[in-house]
């Protein structure tokens, strides 16, 4: 200890430096746990968030809520296998809407989302109001509130002008990173017609399925997919993780993290290694006076501990303080899993990156306290 | 560990030998070499450069182990030692002023002494007592808070020697100590160990190629090649 700190002490500017450096890695590790997370949120939250458990896409969808259409045929295949307890319609499409009262009235790009039940495809993530339960009524996405989305707001659905008033609002339930809006299977037909008058009822996108009650949600998407090549049955979860673009964004992200996850216990293991040599030879006139190679070892061990502690702990601090709000429409948010798992995953590297360290402390040869030139010092 | 009394050499050795291995060939640094110092005796170890005196203070000092031959420190039998054994009489047996590097340069000069404690028995207060009491005997009453590198050469060489009592030894090697000092300096340090070692009635070898440094020892032994040729 009393090693350790005296030099912690008269080097304070160097390991300031090496500390603000993990603190600034640690950060950005976490700050970009956190964009991910919101990233991908914003991209399939309103599947994720839905009630319904099992979703039934077409095939060729390719797992798409707008690219898959369920055609008569099918449906009917699968509400005559009775697999399901209950199978219901969800319809989702992107249409021009012009925001309400809060907004700038520039049209934005907005997805609609009906379902027929709200058991299977209402959102599960209200935060303020209540579901739509007639028609013209919406749950709107909360990220969106303040872009004329919020409660009381009433958004037209252009060219039709077809008028749907907010009455809730859910959080995490953007689909494709543009504005949601949750409505009744009937509001979202409508929505359909007035852009397009001509075109007859819309077929559904999706079907909602509920397993009964002593089928697990696996076996019953084993069922239906068992019925035909046409359907592509999925699990909740899977709906949203294997939607895609996720699995490539975690990818990238994966990249980035591995990179920084080599990064840290680089940068501390080879701070230790060089200022282990560059101090050998007081460690060696250390060891000449007595100095058990121990007391050497637990000297480096308290200074990484001191380092990666407190890098840590303010790399964790300005994290806390600065992921709030939204990046572009992304949510951020304070991970506690992701800092649990960081600080021990960078625990443990930057530990067995001062390995090398210990070696050139275990290796030292007090023998060479008595050879070398120069008096002093 | 043995008791110590007044009868007991400061240092013995017997038939000492060091050969070191250098690739294929072989140099033999100590030739079967006798030695006793008594009890507060100050030993000059007089001989020209590469005579084996640096490897004799070494294997005294159980910083390296002979090829062959006992080696006892104040009364302990050192010669078998495995090298944490052999750390622990450097931390409590012997003292050592090296040729070199002597002081940890992150440290001040009253850390330098106290640092001795605190890889050994850390006794806190009266180690802080004794590395105040040698600064004041040795002159850096003023100087205990200044690093390495803020004082002269002389200086160093004053904190090194109260390094090397700190753990109160039997025994202080100094390789030597005078070396990089013009010669009243030199003089002046001599004198100061002389003092400290009668004082307190603690053995050493002062290593030199300066005669004139002798004088300030009770006898000289002289070594070339190896072997000690007269004493
Ligand atoms: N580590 C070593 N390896 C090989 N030879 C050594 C080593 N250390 C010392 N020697 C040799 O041993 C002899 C005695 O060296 P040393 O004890 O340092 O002499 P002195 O201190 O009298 O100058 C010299 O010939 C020197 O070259
Ligand atoms: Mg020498």
């Amino acid at each position: 200890m009393f090693l350790a700190l005296k030099e912690l002490q008269r080097a304070k500017v160097r390991f300031g430096l090496l500390i603000a450096a993990v603190a600034l890695l640690v950060f950005l590790i976490l700050f970009q746990q956190s964009l991910q997370n919101g990233l991908l949120t914003s991209f399939v939250g309103a599947i994720r968030n839905q009630s319904a458990e099992v979703l039934v896409y077409r095939t060729d969808g390719r797992r798409i809520l707008q690219g898959s259409v369920i055609s008569p045929d099918l449906e009917a295949m699968v509400r005559s296998s009775g697999a399901a307890a209950e199978v219901a319609r969800i319809g989702q499409g992107t249409f021009t809407v012009t925001p309400g009262e809060g907004g700038d009235g520039v049209p934005i790009e907005t997805s609609i989302l009906g379902y027929e039940d709200p058991g299977l495809g209402a959102p599960t993530t209200l935060v303020e109001g209540r579901l739509p339960e007639g028609p013209g009524e919406a749950v709107a996405s909360d990220a969106d509130a303040e872009l004329g989305f919020g409660v009381g707001d009433t958004v037209t659905v252009l060219p039709g002008g077809l008028d749907i008033t907010v009455v809730g609002l859910a959080r995490d339930v953007q689909l494709n990173v543009t504005p949601t809006l949750f409505v009744t299977y009937d509001t979202y037909v409508q929505s359909v017609r007035s852009r397009n008058p001509d075109a007859g009822e819309p077929l559904p996108n999706v079907l909602a399925l509920r397993a009964p009650p002593d089928v697990p949600a696996d076996r019953l998407v084993d069922q239906v997919n068992g019925l035909s090549d046409e359907l592509d049955t999925l699990t909740r979860a899977d709906a949203a993780d294997k939607a895609p673009g996720v699995a490539q964004v975690r990818q990238s992200f994966q990249v980035i993290f591995l990179l920084y996850g080599f990064v840290v216990p680089l940068v501390t293991g080879l701070f230790f290694l060089i200022i282990t040599f560059q101090k050998a030879s007081a460690l060696t006139l250390l060891r000449a006076i007595g100095a058990p190679a121990r007391t050497l070892l637990t000297s480096l061990l308290v200074q990484v501990v001191v380092v990666l502690g407190g890098g840590l702990l303010l790399g964790i601090g300005l994290y806390a303080a600065l992921v709030r709000g939204r990046i572009g429409g992304i949510p951020l948010r304070f991970e506690t899993t992701a800092v649990l798992v960081w600080t021990a995953l960078l625990v443990a590297g930057g530990l067995l990156s001062s390995l090398f360290s210990a070696r050139r402390v275990m290796a030292l040869d007090p023998y060479a306290a008595t050879t070398g030139a120069g008096v002093g010092s | 560990m043995n008791v110590n009394g007044a009868s007991v050499p400061a240092l013995s050795l017997q038939r000492v030998r060091k050969v070191y291995a250098m690739g294929d060939s072989e140099v033999v640094a100590l030739d079967d070499v006798d030695l006793e110092v008594a009890p507060g005796e100050i030993v000059a170890l007089v001989g020209p450069s590469g005579s084996g005196k640096t490897t004799l203070c070494s294997i005294a000092g159980a910083i390296l182990s002979p090829t062959s031959g006992r080696v006892v420190v104040a009364g302990t039998d050192i010669s078998g030692f495995n090298p944490k054994q052999l750390t622990a009489v450097r931390r409590d047996l012997v003292g050592f002023v090296f040729q070199s590097v002597n002081l940890v340069p992150f440290l001040t000069a009253r850390e330098n002494l106290l640092v001795v404690d605190e890889i050994g028995k850390r006794t806190g207060a009266p180690a802080r007592a004794r590395a105040d009491q040698l600064l004041g005997e040795l002159g850096l009453a003023d100087r205990a808070k200044n690093l390495p590198a803020q004082l002269s050469g002389g200086q160093r060489q004053r904190v090194a020697i109260g390094r090397a009592l700190m753990n109160d030894p039997k025994l202080v090697l100094f390789d030597e100590p005078t070396s990089a000092l013009d010669s009243k300096l030199g003089m002046a340090v001599m004198e100061l160990i002389q003092q400290e070692m009668k004082a307190r009635g603690t053995a050493a070898i002062v290593v030199t190629h300066d005669e004139r440094i002798t004088r300030f020892c009770d006898r000289s032994v002289h070594m070339d090649d190896g072997r000690i040729t007269k004493s």
